[in-house]
């Protein structure tokens, strides 16, 4: 652990120039509400450090204070001792601070050296790139990273990790001695996590600064030299990570013990088969796949980023073609007709919450009832709305959805909670009989995670037969009763609820020919 | 080995569905290989050299609006102006041609394209720093253009022009010197988008905005370029066209803006902006330039001649959205 200093901690001996952040008393507030409360921390150079805390605890703010994209109305910050005056992103930049969103920013029609290089191109005589200089740099800089990325591919050819690494090269080539990441792994499997932590020890190494918030447990012990705890706008504690337990981590984050993430998994003995797959076949993949789901039985779907699990699952839902034969309760269901699949009773809830799972800047009432507006339509055409909101405040209530009010904008609430909105609107009219999920808890607190894995369990217990995708290995493991391995498209293995271990899946979701290529 | 699962997706074999695809991107263009081969086969006039140079020479104004709705498009904007801009130039160079004299007729060429210039940057800045969307900005200034080359012109034709003037639509030694200036823009576009960084940051602002502007892109400064290189190409093609019309007619590119983004289209420039190539919108305007003048040949009607160029258009567009846009 290199000396990682803590705000209780925090010495004066420090030698100058040591600290690359300094906080003192930062507050911020939106129109009232505290978002920030006298944040005092500081950070080394050469070290990692986590910021962990819930949706909303402020972590993103202080993000964006430190990038200069948002004033302090109180306090002060130093950046490598000089106090920063001018709150502008380019000031911040020029700093040395760069910040890695959630949210990735390619530009899939260029190539990938192009990507990496925008904005720091080599020009040669007459004005013209200098390509050929610029396509090596872009292979060094990749290769120093251990990324095998042809520089010449196409962008949109990379996957979401691959897509995130150059991401990341590319913020971080620019200089950075502060780099801020907001959940940098959060769309990357446990494999290609370990390529973003080698990058992260690099940058480390080279003396950066680094600022990390994640929500995954093993991640923040493995990379981290202290954590931060963020809980209601102020860092409750900071301290060598070393110093720190996963229970009171995670303790400190809710601010109670979290006694049981995961349900206790209710066996349902003798549910028939909700749904059968039969040699389906996604268009652009060569496998195909042939499984059942019986009532009440979560049957989770293993593998790596890129294997295939979504477009599988999009297949089944209707939004993406395909070719075999798949049956709900025995009465086969046509494949690409997505409004037929929820009058059937299929409810899916993509992977993407933003773009596929709700509407953010339509209202909670209007997410929840716009699958059934059908059913909401009276005499004339017109929308019977007392009936829409008597039925969204009894589906809000079980799902636990935290609001203001039914007319709220969905964009506004916290990641977990427009999550349990999109699941909520398949609760509307009665239960669903095939539950599809994608990634159910991706980039969602603890706490919340903790709310929707009970919501899943209940309504497997209701006789629900779930789909349930993820790449979070305790979640698959902890709520299925059966898994699937994909890769490719196809099924690699499947493991009965005693077999399933990490390794286990792991091995299958890299398939025999990776073995032998070690 | 840690990095197999990152590396490029070895490509997918060939499947019917991809067979299909480039079956239908290419559709227009085998649609229309298969009717210039039916009519050079049963037109004896069609495949003469004299009927290709005249191609070549009513092809050379439409490229130059083209190739500037290429670098619009690219941005992901599009640039409705250019054919008012084309009769604004041309009232404007007309004006300031009545008197013979090299010095008169460098001001009147130069003055019509600083007009097409003037209404470019303006359109440029409408979008890049006003913030209004680009239909709607170059949509008013088609209006505005037009209403400007009626008022320089009082609705009337500019005639009696002067000879030198009116030979730059003519040949030089033996070469027309619109297709010289055609192969010229064409050729420069092709390095500055291909080979500049400013061809790769309009590529990057129309392929992401958000992405451009992280990696230190100015989005302003690229935006208002585009329409201000377009608008001046329409300027060019404006005096040229004056020239062989023998006179500065407001009406003179009434409804060129449809040729000229029509070519981008059928050339690959994909509305949605950050993808296409200058070489794509070469085959575009070459593809509409030799159908109008195959449809002129064999008698079709002008009006007629509309219906299908309409059709080309919404057809192209058809295929770009279905071969490139995700279904959402």
């Amino acid at each position: 652990m290199s000396g990682a200093v803590g705000a209780e901690i925090a010495g004066a001996a420090m030698p100058a120039g040591a600290i690359a952040i300094d906080c003192a008393a930062l507050s911020k507030s939106y129109d009232g509400v505290i978002v920030l409360r006298d944040i005092s921390a500081r950070f080394e150079r050469g070290t990692v450090n986590v910021l962990a805390g819930e949706n909303g605890a402020g972590k993103s703010t202080l993000f964006k204070i430190i990038s200069g994209q948002v004033r302090p109305d109180n306090g002060t910050l130093e950046l490598f001792g000089e106090p920063v005056r001018r709150f502008d992103a380019s000031h911040a930049q020029s700093l040395g601070v760069s910040i890695i969103p959630q949210e990735l920013a390619p530009i899939p029609d260029m190539r990938v050296w192009q990507n990496l290089l925008v904005g720091r191109e080599k020009v040669g005589a007459l004005g013209l790139l200098r390509r050929r200089e610029m396509i090596d740099e872009a292979a060094r800089e990749m290769e120093a990273v251990g990324l095998s990325i042809d520089p010449t591919a196409p962008m949109r050819s990379l996957n979401v990790a691959a897509t995130q690494m150059i991401e990341i090269l590319k913020a971080t080539s620019r200089q950075a001695r502060i780099i801020l990441m907001d959940e940098p792994s959060s769309s990357l499997s446990s494999r290609e996590t370990e390529q973003l932590f080698r990058v992260i020890r690099r940058l480390r190494n080279d003396g950066a600064c680094i600022l990390y918030t994640s929500h995954r447990m093993e991640e923040i012990e493995e990379i981290s030299d202290t954590v931060a705890i963020m809980r209601d706008g102020a860092i409750i504690r900071h301290a060598p990570t070393s110093t720190l337990t996963e229970s009171q981590i995670v303790a400190d984050m809710v601010g109670r013990e979290i006694t049981e993430l995961f349900p206790d998994r209710t066996i349902r003995g003798g549910g028939g088969p909700v749904l059968e797959v039969e040699n389906l076949r996604v268009a652009g993949y060569d496998s195909s796949v042939s499984f059942s789901v019986r009532e009440g039985e979560i049957l989770g779907l293993g593998g790596l980023v890129g294997a295939g699990r979504s477009e599988m699952l999009e297949a089944i839902f209707g939004t993406r073609p395909a070719t075999g034969t798949v049956r709900l309760d025995g009465e086969p269901i046509v494949l690409g007709r997505p409004a037929q699949s929820i009058r059937r009773g299929i409810a899916m809830v993509p992977e993407d919450r933003k773009q596929a799972g709700v509407l953010t800047s339509l209202s909670i009432l209007d997410n929840v009832t716009l699958p059934h507006l059908d059913g909401f339509t009276g005499a004339g055409g017109l929308l019977d709305t007392a009936q829409r909101r008597t039925r969204a405040l009894d589906v809000l209530g079980r799902t636990r959805v935290a609001y203001a009010s039914l007319n709220q904008k969905v964009g506004h609430l916290s990641g977990g909670n427009q999550q349990k909105v999109a699941l909520a609107r398949w609760l509307v009219t009665g239960m669903p009989r095939l539950l599809i999920l994608d990634e159910p808890t991706r980039g969602i607190d603890v706490g919340a995670r903790s709310e929707l894995y009970r919501l899943i369990n209940d309504l497997a217990a209701q006789g629900v037969a779930v789909l349930l995708a993820s790449s979070d290995m305790p979640e698959l493991i902890n709520l299925s009763h059966r898994v699937l391995v994909i890769r490719g498209g196809g099924i690699t293995g499947e493991l009965g609820r005693h077999e399933l271990q990490q390794e286990a899946i792991l091995r299958l979701a890299m398939g025999r020919t990776t073995d032998a290529s070690r | 080995m840690q990095a197999d699962s990152l590396a490029v997706r070895a490509a997918p074999s060939l499947s019917a569905a991809k067979v299909g695809r480039f079956a239908l991107r290419y559709a227009l263009v085998i649609i229309l290989a298969v009717f210039l081969l039916v009519l050079a086969a049963t037109n004896h006039t069609f495949l003469t050299l004299s009927n290709l140079n005249v191609i070549l020479i009513q092809v050379a104004a439409n490229a130059l609006l083209a190739t500037g709705a290429t670098f619009v498009i690219l941005t992901g904007g599009i640039d409705l102006s250019v054919g008012s801009i084309v009769g604004l130039s041309g009232v404007v160079g007309a004006l300031f041609a009545q008197n013979d004299g090299v010095g008169s007729c460098v001001e009147a060429v130069l003055l019509g394209i600083l007009a097409g210039t003037a209404i470019g940057a303006f359109n440029g800045a409408l979008v890049a720093f006003a913030r209004v969307p680009p239909f709607v900005a170059t949509l008013g200034n088609m209006t505005v253009a037009s209403g400007l080359a009626f008022v320089a012109s009082d609705g009337q034709p500019i005639s009696g022009l002067s000879d030198l003037f009116l030979s730059i639509s003519g040949e030089f030694h033996g070469i027309s010197i619109p297709v010289v200036v055609m192969v010229v823009v064409v050729a420069v576009a092709w390095v500055l988008l291909a080979r500049t960084r400013f061809g790769m940051h309009i590529y990057a602002v129309g392929g992401n905005p958000h992405a451009a502007r992280v990696a230190g892109v100015s989005l302003r400064t690229n935006r208002f370029a585009v329409y201000a290189i377009s608008g001046m190409l329409a300027g060019v093609a404006g005096v040229i066209l004056a020239a062989r019309a023998t006179a500065g007619i407001a009406t003179n590119g009434t409804g060129y803006e449809l040729n000229a983004i029509a070519a981008a289209v059928i050339g690959g420039i994909s509305l949605a902006g950050g993808r296409g190539s200058i070489i794509g919108t070469v085959f575009g305007f070459l593809i509409i330039g030799v159908l109008d003048n195959g449809l002129n040949i064999i008698n079709v009607s002008p009006f007629y001649q509309l219906i299908v160029k309409g059709l080309i258009i919404i057809g192209a567009v058809f295929v770009d959205s279905v071969v490139n846009g995700s279904d959402d």
